[in-house]
């Protein structure tokens, strides 16, 4: 609950972000730059005099628009390279599963960082790197979760009718599966939102004019903005982690009302057993 | 699983808008496209795509990593400069967190709702949502600047030599790298700790009346340190690839800078080599992973039979 409060105000916020701040993101204004954080700036201004909490609520928008796009598309991919494989089995699996070690294989950042120096910078680039390096994780778990239901006696009826493999896959196992990628959907815009700010404050993410969370804690590679202007880089920095604690808290929630048998570790076992009883399912 | 890796790194690059060839040529000569084509026929661009993939493959095992775009030094000659800084650092970091998060894991796994209980679970929020460079920034800003105790970047001051002149500039970004390391290890190994717990094993050795204290270090821990040891030996890549961002953060001259330099300025070469050898450490990391587990336990044999 608390979680869905912190995430819900950033993005109300964002959306109201001209009614709230009541500042022109853009809006340079040289003679009142560098402000402390004071009525009228809450979170003052920065070297051009730009307001800087407009400019957070501005970032909240492209960056939470790259996390949730990002993580769509990597749970999308992931999805759906894990329904086929984990269905057919056989040489598609094989080739599939050994790309997704590939890909594993490499420490994601640097692989991010080949990707953009290919590709360029830019909002729809980043978004799409996220995305062809992130859907591992998706694949990796409804391959397992469809290895274990295209066993299941619904699916035996299914074949015996002449249902098509499409048709099965995604309409009658698709479902059965949709508790685990919703989780990992919700942790995953965490986990981009993230990497966003790592790859902008690098430099190397979306280009330096459009401001996301990234993009404003740039600003802080500056050792006299880490110094003096504190209020440059702890406000973006904050909402980063309040806005990332939130998603994280509502993966937690969702977790538990969707997908009972993974509670929690520790509880693990004995949760199964009261909840279902002699039905549970062998993995 | 190598060749894979090497070709996919090999024509990746080669995927690139950017003709390399540009960087190498003074500006007048590259106004004469027969000066251009030259070098190409020299550096062997001409050849067939595949044909240059062995090549590269070939003076890589000899030994011969290339020259930097940027600077045109050997690129082995960058990695030996920056290497010792990024395996001080990162290796520094490793040793410490691995330290403090299996004791903090531990009591706090045999010691539900106490004090390490609760440090591991703040921890383990810091770590998910806290990007680790803000924990450097801020560090940065209160013991660097506000309190003034440590240098604020760089590995040595000028005309500083000696080990007690570097050790300062060591603190800040070890601490950084090991407060962004500790939480995850902290809650695998809490609860491996209290998955152990729970076995048949710790109930008799109690019963037989072993001390708890003796249960908990020689039987629990031992036990328990089998998924600890997955999580540490795919962080030994960094050890070789530093971490990006606490480099840059704290302008450590590692890996980690070295690659950020790399892909603004588009140097291939250097991007190339760093992820090969990168990608070659994980590989090696994973199979050390499948020796270490079979050590900490029996039952698991290495290759064939059951496991």
């Amino acid at each position: 609950m608390i979680g869905l409060l912190m995430v819900t105000s950033i993005i109300l916020a964002a959306i109201f972000a001209v009614q709230i701040s009541g500042h022109d993101p853009d809006y340079i204004d040289p003679i009142n730059s560098r402000l402390n954080p004071e009525w009228g700036h809450l979170m003052g201004t920065d070297q051009l005099g730009r307001d800087m909490f407009s400019r957070v609520l501005y970032g909240a928008r492209q960056s939470i628009y790259i996390g949730v796009v990002a993580s769509l598309l990597a749970n999308l991919l992931g999805t759906f390279l894990g329904a086929v494989a984990g269905y057919l089995g056989g040489k598609f699996d094989t080739i599939v599963m050994r790309l997704s070690e590939l890909v594993m294989t490499f420490p994601q950042l640097i692989l991010v960082l080949i990707f953009v120096s290919l590709l360029g910078q830019g909002v729809n680039n980043v978004i799409f790197v996220f995305a062809v390096t992130g859907w591992m994780t998706t694949f990796r778990l409804v391959r397992g979760e469809f290895f274990s239901l295209r066993e299941e006696a619904f699916v035996e009826a299914d074949r015996a009718f002449g249902f098509s493999k499409p048709r099965i896959i995604f309409l009658h196992l698709l479902p059965n599966t949709i508790s685990p990628i919703v989780v990992a959907f919700t942790v995953n815009i965490a986990i981009y939102i993230i990497a966003e700010a790592g790859l902008s404050f690098l430099g190397l993410g979306v280009p330096i004019t459009t401001p996301t969370w990234g993009n404003l804690l740039a600003a802080a590679q500056s050792p006299v903005v880490v110094n003096e202007y504190w209020w440059l880089w702890v406000f973006p920095a904050l909402a980063i982690v309040v806005f990332v604690l939130g998603v994280n808290f509502i993966g937690d929630g969702l977790r538990d009302v969707l997908d009972p048998r993974q509670k929690s570790i520790t509880t693990k076992h004995s949760f199964k057993k009261a909840l279902f009883g002699r039905f549970v399912r062998e993995s | 699983m190598a060749f894979a890796i090497s070709a996919l790194i090999f024509f990746a690059s080669r995927l690139s808008p950017i003709d390399p060839i540009n960087a190498l040529i003074s500006p007048d000569a590259a106004s004469d496209p027969a000066n251009l084509e030259l070098l190409r026929q020299e550096l062997g661009l001409n050849d067939h795509i595949v044909i240059q993939y062995f090549n590269w493959l070939k003076e890589l095992a000899q030994g011969n990593f290339g020259y930097s775009i940027q600077s045109g030094q050997a690129i082995s000659e960058i990695l030996a400069l920056r290497m010792p800084a990024t395996l001080e650092l990162v290796l520094s970091a490793l040793v410490l967190s691995t330290i403090l998060a299996l004791t903090i894991g531990l009591f706090a796994g045999a010691n539900r709702g106490g004090l390490a209980d609760k440090a591991s679970r703040i921890l383990a929020v810091i770590g998910i949502a806290v990007p680790d460079f803000f924990i450097g920034l801020a560090f940065l800003n209160v013991f660097a600047y506000n309190l003034g105790w440590l240098p604020t970047g760089q590995r040595l001051s000028p005309g500083q030599v000696t080990f007690m002149d570097r050790f300062p500039h060591l603190i800040l970004p070890v601490a950084t790298l090991t407060v962004a390391m500790l939480a995850v290890l902290i809650r695998y190994t809490r609860n491996s700790v209290l998955d152990t717990l729970n076995k048949d094993f710790v109930k008799t050795a109690r019963s037989k009346g072993v001390p708890e204290w003796k249960v908990l270090f020689s039987h629990v821990f031992r036990n328990s340190l089998g998924p600890v040891m997955v999580i540490l030996a795919f962080r030994l890549p960094l050890l070789v690839g530093g971490s990006i961002l606490v480099e840059t953060v704290f302008q450590w001259p590692g890996i980690g800078s070295t690659v950020v330099a790399a892909v603004s300025a588009s140097d291939y070469p250097v991007i190339m080599v760093i992820s090969m050898i990168v990608a070659m450490v994980i590989l090696v990391a994973s199979f050390l992973v499948d020796i270490v587990k079979s050590i900490l336990d029996p039952r698991v044999r290495l290759g064939g039979g059951a496991s």
